[in-house]
């Protein structure tokens, strides 16, 4: 049984360890912004187009197919002059401006650094993207935080089948415990 | 050596294992959230009587409306965000960790309306895992959970560490571990270049 256990950690681990790295290390970044430089590289480029298209979502598929540009269609908006458009990826963001009478479109590209991808990788969760490469991220988002729900049930069970720790544990696994409850119920009952 | 680590390893996780849980918890809500906007769903409106000084900004108001109704966990409301209904009313939204206040202020009415908006229980365990230190305005009991959570931040990446040593350490030719993390790794490495 413990022998099982051990396995299925190791197992939760390894297999989630370069994610829970991605996870871990955007945290720091997150909760200690001054350590670190994020500023993105801009760029930007015209990119000849046909003049009159009336659907902006027209337009940035064009973009995607002629321009270069990949990610998912983040935001389009109608203006004076023609479409804004923000195609996105985590850490790369091209904002759009497409000019109807003329046919061009302004196309000004942001990239982000190592730290500033990651962070924009921590935020990239949730199946309802649209673009299927997120979609894909979003699941593996999910497994492993399935793992590392895992990795605490999995660790617990370990320790508790370790005679030798269970007091130090109980006295750890209680002030952690105790904390968060307390933590969380008084929180919670706040309101609204 | 490594009786040590493996005492560490097992002492910091036992520390920080409500934590670490909702860092797992967080990450399945985001993944089953139904879209990138939240639901705002008002759970209970009251009114309160509130009359407005005629001399006051909407700033001023806002801060008065702020002193009067002292609702819990919320902060001062910062002027750029400020809004008006389509009936021009001082519209408040008052966040705080379990959802907002949203205040209208009805002057000709003199009354002020709040619309309790509560975030599920899921969502809230979403935005405690997100909570850090930076944020030295917020309620303290708030800042006392931060601190805890920098902790199980921290303690995440020495588990990556410890947890590495400790599989060698103990079991270098386990086949298995290879394939799980050769198989973590290239999926990593996949979205990096198809995300880039």
């Amino acid at each position: 049984m413990y022998k099982t256990i051990r396995t299925l950690h190791l197992i939760f681990g390894l297999s989630s360890l370069p994610f829970l790295l991605v996870y871990g290390l955007s945290a720091v970044q997150m909760a200690h912004p001054k350590w670190f430089h994020t500023k993105p590289a801009i760029h930007d480029v015209n990119i000849p187009m046909a003049p009159g298209y009336t659907d902006g979502r027209s337009v940035a598929r064009e973009l995607m197919i002629n321009g270069n540009l990949r990610g998912e269609i983040a935001s389009v908006q109608e203006t004076a002059p023609g479409f804004t458009i923000r195609i996105v990826l985590p850490g790369t963001v091209h904002e759009i401006q497409y000019d109807r009478k003329t046919g061009t479109a302004y196309v000004r590209t942001s990239v982000a650094g190592f730290m500033g991808r990651l962070n924009r990788l921590h935020h990239a969760a949730g199946l309802w993207h649209e673009y299927l490469p997120l979609k894909c991220w979003a699941m593996f988002v999910g497994l492993v935080s399935l793992a590392t729900v895992g990795l605490g049930l999995t660790g617990i069970v370990m320790w508790w089948m370790r005679r030798q720790d269970r007091m130090i544990g109980i006295i750890l696994l209680g002030a952690n415990l105790a904390f968060s409850v307390t933590i969380l119920f008084l929180l919670r009952r706040a309101g609204p | 050596m490594n009786k040590l680590v493996k005492n560490l390893h097992i002492y910091a996780g036992l520390l920080t294992l409500a934590h670490l849980v909702i860092y797992g918890i967080a990450g399945l809500v985001a993944t089953f959230q139904p879209g990138q906007a939240r639901p705002k769903v008002t759970n209970a409106v009251r009114y309160v009587p509130f009359s407005v000084p005629g001399s006051l900004n909407d700033k001023q108001v806002a801060d008065l409306v702020y002193r009067t109704l002292q609702l819990p966990l919320t902060r001062p409301m910062p002027d750029w965000f400020l809004r008006h209904t389509p009936d021009k009313d001082l519209l408040l939204d008052f966040y705080n960790i379990n959802g907002i206040y949203r205040v209208i202020v009805l002057e000709r009415e003199h009354q002020l309306r709040i619309d309790d908006i509560r975030n599920s229980n899921w969502l809230f365990l979403e935005d405690m895992h997100a909570m850090t230190l930076g944020d030295a305005e917020g309620p303290r009991m708030v800042h006392v959970w931060a601190a805890w959570n920098e902790v199980a931040m921290w303690s995440l990446l020495a588990f990556c560490v410890s947890g590495v040593y400790l599989w060698l350490s103990s079991r270098p030719r386990f086949i298995w571990a290879y394939t799980s993390l050769i198989g973590g790794a290239i999926g990593l490495a996949a979205f990096w270049w198809e995300l880039r």
